[in-house]
């Protein structure tokens, strides 16, 4: 988060290059003037400023392995994006091509008899279920971008959502990716019709941040929607006591299809911001879980997160289950990002992963960090998964705030690690989480993430200085023993 | 081999010298995958024990030579489980579980190795010890190598640790059978189970479950759940004791050819209707998977057109017939030369 935008400029791309750019997508693909490629300097996460060389918007699958070969032979760097809607600075071009993938927006087929779907990479999340909502279908991933983030985008990080506690992330829905490897050459990695057999491949692929390749359309799995839906609400007057009743709820034997908590700071912010959604302002944190499965014992279940609810202290526990009232209780944590731009011009969105049972402990750190050093922390997270997203509200013009605000990020990836947990749950390693890479993995993991990247792209052109810090990179191959 | 050093050193040494290894977990599938041309083996078998149980993440991180029935004692004391059952025995080892991604009925509801496994340490080809994922449920640092090396059937590094994501134990887990003709009323039925599995009927007589193809339905969950959903399967349900689940998973005839058949599941009728009359078989028709136990390779061989075809174990001139293997593409064959440059590891086992 280094706050210094850009000003020298990126060396212009060689006309001829150019030339052959707008041969294959035209002169409405292409984007060259600098007013034009300011507009993608960022993505979703603050301070960072990158400004790509060009950037092109391929409208078919040919065109994009057109684009792709014409680099691979020309051995230009690129970087593939779908929405922006990143939070991770990993679709950030920085002085290379920009290959924006937002106009490859079909959603080729819907085959709910196998409960699947095949798409292009710039379909957004949300289009899909909407697709498959006739026939009783949804796209299980849901992450709290889903209006505007794209299919392609969510394969290349791994999203998550609130749903993935009992769904599963992105990885966990994808039968098959059709790629265009760095080189040119397209593969299928999966298997549409049948098991997989072999290296998974499409595992690699999945949550490699554009490093592998560029998705041309990606097999979906379909999920049926749950018969049965509630949607409880229950506040608490302390922070650390909402934390271990999702130890509890888990523990009990119930698996909620999500587990959801926000912090007094956060609350307070929803609350005062058109997004109200009627929570206890005075509360310090609130809980939602949501049950789903069929209609048969799901009031019994709702009845023991309750009872466990108000055993660990909440006040008021409250339970949804028509639609309107459910979607008014979920309201609020949609919208919870939006709504702290009340707090500040700028906000970094965190995301780590603790253990669920250091939760807790974690989250009494993360508050003390914020006050020494003089910053808002607004925890909105699924706490389920221990996946935390610490946001901190600053001012950007302010370089004391600005430092402090950086200082703070440290101390809480470095609390999360000590606790055993990671540094990204969703959200990526992208440019920003680089620096905690060797704070994880030992130097012969780095290097070996590296190879894995190398067979990929072995000039490391897709996605250039990105996840693995470059000095991680030595050549991998068999050492002198001991 | 009680530690991952002296895996790490047997790895090095075997470098040094070009002498392939046999790697293997329990040893109860040394019949498994493809011939291997290997001077030793190398078994984690010894190194056992969980590394790290904490029932309330419900995640536990065990040595690689750790048995599924340890894992399955040492979770059910906290009331929880580990939601994977592959054929064989209890005393087969989590690392042989991970490494040849076996899976079960209970993947109609739970999913795979891949979707289970949160994190893995190896020791690669080159004897360097290696870790991918970690020990939380939701991880996305980095390049994703514990999916590369579940289900690499041991040629990318010898597994020496996982950690796996458990599951509560239901209050209540029945299994009850349905003639196999409900299959598809059971598929529009207001039920969830947690598995759906059709057995042949030479594999029910061989069960004790009578002589005609069944539906066996395992629904879990709490009492009213349970109860609801075995109303709605209707009349014909008939309740059969849960180690049914045991008794599949060990009905396999010692050194039978055993081989899977796949297809989507629309197509799976195709797959099912192939079989001859006298077939020892078991399918997950959600997942569009048949696994046949002593059915004469030659089936396999006709079906290979229309589906993708795994062998588990069979005789080498059928295993030449499948021709080459899983791995043979130029980006698995440049993973491998990076993990196992010389190919020390269970050679030739994918191909």
């Amino acid at each position: 988060m280094a706050h210094t935008r850009r000003t020298e400029t990126t060396a212009a791309p060689a006309p001829a290059f150019v030339r052959a750019v707008t041969a294959i997508v035209g002169e409405r693909g292409v984007r060259a003037r600098p007013t034009d490629l300011v507009v993608y300097e960022s993505d979703g996460l603050p301070g960072y400023h990158k400004v790509p060389a060009l950037a092109v918007f391929p409208s078919t699958r040919d065109e994009v392995i057109a684009l792709v070969r014409l680099m691979a032979r020309e051995g230009v760097a690129f970087v593939a994006r779908g929405s922006g809607t990143g939070l991770s600075g990993g679709a950030l071009a920085d002085g290379v091509v920009l290959l924006g993938l937002n106009r490859l927006t079909r959603i080729l087929e819907v085959d709910a008899a196998n409960r699947r779907a095949i798409v292009e990479p710039g379909v957004v999340n949300a289009w899909l279920t909407r697709a498959a909502a006739q026939h009783g279908l949804h796209y299980a991933p849901d992450p709290s971008s889903q209006a505007a983030c794209t299919i392609g985008g969510n394969v290349a990080e791994n999203a998550g959502g609130p749903h993935c506690l009992k769904y599963g992330v992105t990885l966990n829905h994808v039968i098959s990716v059709t790629v265009v490897l760095p080189n040119g050459e397209v593969v299928t990695l999966g298997n549409r019709d049948g098991e997989d057999d072999g290296y998974d491949l499409r595992g690699a692929f999945i949550g490699s941040e554009g490093c592998f390749g560029v998705a041309l359309d990606v097999t979906v799995a379909l999920t049926p929607n749950p018969p049965a839906v509630r949607t409880i609400l229950a506040d608490f007057l302390s922070l650390e006591d909402a934390a271990r009743v999702t130890s509890a709820i888990v523990a009990a034997g119930i698996l909620p299809a999500a587990l959801e908590m926000m912090d007094g700071p956060t609350i307070r912010a929803v609350e005062a911001s058109v997004y109200a959604a009627g929570y206890p302002v005075d509360a310090d944190a609130v809980l939602l879980a949501e049950l789903d499965g069929l209609e048969a014992g799901i009031a019994a279940d709702v009845e023991v997160v309750a009872r466990l609810c108000r055993e660990y202290g909440a006040r008021t526990v409250r339970v949804a289950t028509d639609p309107a009232e459910r979607a008014r209780l979920w309201q609020g944590r949609k919208k919870a990002f939006g709504a702290m731009g009340r707090l500040g011009s700028h906000l970094v969105v965190q995301d780590a992963v603790v253990p669920r049972t250091a939760l807790a402990r974690v989250l009494g750190e993360i508050r003390a960090i914020g006050l020494r050093h003089g910053v808002t922390v607004c925890n909105v997270f699924h706490a389920g998964d221990g996946n935390l997203h610490p946001n901190l509200p600053y001012d950007g013009t302010d370089p004391d705030m600005v430092r402090r605000v950086e200082l703070a990020m440290r101390e809480i990836m470095a609390c999360c690690i000590a606790a055993g947990g990671t540094i990204s749950g969703e959200h990526g390693v992208g440019l920003d989480k680089m620096r905690y890479m060797d704070q994880i993995f030992s130097a012969d993991s780095l290097a070996a993430q590296c190879a894995v990247r190398s067979v990929f792209d072995p000039e490391h052109r897709s996605n250039p200085g990105k996840v693995v810090p470059v000095r991680s990179c030595r050549e991998w191959g068999p050492r002198a023993s001991r | 081999m009680t530690s991952v050093e002296s895996i790490r050193d047997a790895v090095r040494e075997a470098g040094a010298t070009g002498r392939g290894l046999r790697v293997s977990g329990a040893g109860t599938w040394l019949d498994a995958g493809r011939p291997v041309a290997a001077h030793a083996p190398i078994s984690t078998c010894t190194l056992r024990g969980i590394v790290e149980y904490e029932p309330g993440d419900l995640t536990l991180t065990a040595r690689a030579g750790t048995t599924l029935a340890e894992i399955a004692e040492t979770t059910a004391a906290e009331r929880q489980w580990l939601a994977l059952d592959p054929a064989g025995s209890p005393s087969g080892t989590i690392g042989a579980t991970v490494a040849t991604a076996s899976a079960g009925p209970l993947s109609h509801a739970f999913g795979l190795p891949r979707d289970v496994v949160l994190g893995v340490e190896v020791v690669t080809g080159d004897g360097q010890l290696v870790r991918g994922g970690g020990r939380v449920v939701k991880n996305v640092a980095g390049f994703d190598l514990a999916r590369l090396f579940v289900g690499s059937w041991g040629t990318l590094g010898v597994i020496t640790e996982v950690t796996v994501r458990l599951r509560a134990l239901p209050d209540v887990d029945e299994t009850v059978t349905l003639p196999a003709a409900a299959l598809a009323a059971v598929g529009r039925a207001p039920v969830l189970p947690i598995a759906l599995e059709l057995i042949t009927g030479p594999l029910a007589a061989r069960l004790g479950l009578g002589a005609d193809p069944l539906l066996l339905v395992r629904l879990a969950g709490n009492a009213e759940s349970v109860a609801t959903q075995r109303r709605a399967l209707g009349d014909d349900v008939r309740a059969v004791p849960g180690d049914v689940w045991s008794a599949l998973r060990a009905a396999e005839p010692a050194g039978a050819p055993v081989w899977r058949a796949s297809t989507r599941p629309t197509l799976f009728d195709s797959l099912w209707g192939v079989l001859p009359p006298d077939a020892v078989a078991h399918a997950t028709p959600r997942r569009g998977v048949v696994r046949c136990l002593g059915v004469d390779p030659s089936v396999m061989l006709a079906l290979r057109d229309h589906a993708t075809i795994i062998g588990e174990r069979l005789p080498a001139d059928a295993w030449r017939a499948l021709g080459a293997g899983p791995a043979a593409d130029p980006l698995s064959v440049g993973i491998r030369k990076r993990f196992d440059p010389v190919s020390l590891l269970n050679p030739g086992i994918l191909g």
